[in-house]
């Protein structure tokens, strides 16, 4: 009845406040990013639910994610222009199938983990995908900003903007995002010296919630394993959940925090103990550090240093005209 | 009062110490921005730049953040205060004047050796004309830099389009830039700019190169005759006014200086404010 109550919950929150949630704006200097807002959406992901759907080949929220997504990548260019002078190219339009990892055709996978707890073998499955991050340094720092954050928490790759420079996979702590070679507008522009393709990843769905209506993997789960929610709904669920496992979370505090919350009666330590980093597969150390915090001071002196100037030009100013003045006297 | 031309040292002062000040925080900071912000873009890893010594930190993008910040800092108040600073003192010497475009022509044709060069004031015409260029290219590399670094610390969510316009004067922005500071240093290839390098290192230039080609410049450094009416039935000869000009002071003067003949004008002003 509870856990019934529980899901009731999140899914009229989040019905209630899509519509509100994309039109939310903020205005003036806030004190943190905006984009900790309660207009946000979050998900929840319960690991002492999520059983890897056993009966099937492909896990429910896998197949729901492949099946949206079917169509989003083009047709790939053949050949794939070979880029200058570093010859990388990542082509999975042949191995569009593959479900055991990232892809640019797969945004999220299930891993399976078998851990000891007490002494006891467990088996625990972990679907990965984007953390959809609250400062997601994979859309800040990308050049053409075609990585983006949205008022509602979805962080969005723009498939016509995306040069495929991997940048976003670079600064991702968990090297989420995948590239498809041959694809996208740098074979408009110069393919052999600049691009690489198109960054693809989960964006939570967001035509879908815009509308209304469910990510694909939260609506297919037939454990409803996954939840989703406003950030307060779904923080204060997950802090219930993991009281009453004795567990512990996942994303509240990693890289600054994000948007996706693991639920787990299994401590994440050792969870991670059985995630070898591998590309497409990332692991799930608990110390993450948002990099980009460091430069947060020396940010806030770049918005400083107009005033700074012109303060500095009146000081002189001031100065030059009273020591003209003594000069007269 | 300092004396601006040196016709002992045959020098004559073209930049104040504050004014080379602003011009190489500008510049230095500037090539660190512009260096970085091309380390921001994915190329590091991709051009074997990490292979070069020292550059091993180009493909990592929150370092060279660092830079581009601390440099960005420079950049931005000394940019401020240069407009500030001599706004406030209404020099303006460097602003485009009527004529400019039809001049410059005229003194890049003479550069190549065709037709002769007009006379000229203490910056070139094409000198003014540039100046505006980059002010406008660095007015908008430092709105646009504003905003992104706004949504870097305070708002990621912010309005994707006024995100795509900031991005994108900021890109447009920084190719002008760097064309602008190629044609910076293109002009100081031609011989007849050489003269004027050594100013923009010591604050000074030859006072012969001075009179041959600012001639304007130094005519209004010039002393005008004290007591014109008996004074001045005929000019000076121009060896008297030559050693004349040793206690003469410069109309377009550096910051900590005033034009003689400005004296009367500001002095009731400054007794009402003391």
């Amino acid at each position: 009845m509870k856990k019934a109550k529980d899901l009731a919950i999140g899914r009229r929150a989040f019905l209630k406040i899509t519509a509100g949630a994309a039109a939310a704006s903020t205005v003036g200097l806030p004190q943190k990013a905006s984009a900790e807002t309660d207009h946000q959406l979050s998900t929840l992901i319960d690991l002492s639910l999520c059983d890897g759907c056993p009966d099937k080949k492909v896990p429910s929220c896998v197949s729901a994610c492949k099946e949206i997504n079917q169509d989003r990548i083009p047709q790939v260019t053949d050949p794939i222009p070979e880029p200058w002078p570093r010859k990388t190219i990542e082509d999975w339009s042949k191995k569009q199938d593959a479900f055991h990892r990232l892809t640019p055709y797969n945004f999220i996978y299930v891993h399976k983990a078998e851990v000891s707890v007490d002494g006891q073998p467990k088996t625990v499955f972990v679907p990965r995908r984007c953390m959809h991050c609250d400062n997601p340094a994979c859309a800040t720092i990308c050049p053409f900003s075609a990585n983006h954050k949205n008022k509602n928490g979805a962080v969005v790759i723009d498939q016509d903007l995306c040069f495929g420079g991997a940048k976003c996979r670079d600064v991702c702590p968990w090297e989420i995002p995948q590239r498809q070679s041959g694809v996208g507008i740098y074979l408009k522009v110069l393919p052999g010296l600049m691009g690489n393709g198109v960054m693809y990843k989960c964006d939570l769905c967001f035509e879908r919630t815009v509308a209304g209506q469910l990510p694909g993997c939260v609506e297919a789960c037939p454990r409803e394993a996954m939840l989703i929610g406003t950030r307060k709904a779904i923080e204060q669920m997950a802090e219930a959940r993991a009281k009453r496992m004795n567990g512990s979370i996942y994303g509240k505090t990693q890289n600054g925090g994000t948007a996706t919350l693991y639920v787990s009666p299994v401590p994440f330590e050792e969870i991670n103990k059985t995630m070898a980093r591998k590309p497409g597969q990332p692991d799930m150390k608990t110390d993450v550090k948002r990099r980009m915090k460091g430069t947060d001071p020396l940010a806030r002196a770049v918005l400083a240093s107009p005033a700074l100037g012109i303060a500095a030009a009146g000081a002189a100013w001031v100065l030059n005209r009273k020591n003209r003045t003594a000069g007269e006297e | 009062m300092t004396r601006k031309i040196l016709t002992e040292k045959n020098l004559v002062v073209r930049h104040s110490a504050l004014e080379l000040l602003e011009h190489w925080a500008i510049a230095l900071s500037g090539l660190v921005l512009l260096l970085t912000g091309i380390f921001e873009l994915p190329v590091g890893k991709r051009y074997y730049i990490i292979n070069v010594p020292g550059l091993g930190w180009s493909a990592d993008f929150i370092t060279s953040l660092y830079l581009h910040y601390a440099a960005a800092v420079v950049f931005t108040g000394a940019a401020m205060f240069h407009v500030f600073y001599h706004g406030l003192r209404g020099e303006q010497g460097l602003m485009p004047r009527k004529g400019d475009a039809s001049e410059s022509v005229t003194v890049i044709k003479s550069l190549f050796g065709f037709g002769e060069e007009p006379p000229m004031h203490k910056y070139l015409p094409e000198q003014r004309l540039a100046y505006a260029g980059m002010a406008f290219i660095i007015l908008m590399l430092i709105v646009s830099g504003l905003v992104k670094t706004y949504k870097n610390i305070y708002a990621p969510d912010m309005s994707h389009a006024v995100l795509l316009w900031a991005t994108w004067i900021h890109n447009i922005a920084f190719i002008l830039f760097f064309l602008a500071f190629l044609a910076h240093m293109a002009a100081i290839l031609l011989k007849p700019n050489w003269p004027m390098v050594r100013g923009i290192f010591t604050g000074r230039v030859r006072l012969d190169y001075a009179r041959h080609r600012h001639t304007l410049w130094l005519a209004e450094m010039e002393p005008a005759p004290k007591q014109p009416a008996p004074a001045v039935e005929g000019a000076l000869p121009v060896k008297e006014a030559e050693a004349f000009a040793d206690d003469t002071e410069e109309d377009d003067l550096p910051p900590e200086l005033e034009k003689p003949e400005e004296m009367p004008k500001d002095k009731p002003e400054i007794d009402k404010g003391a």
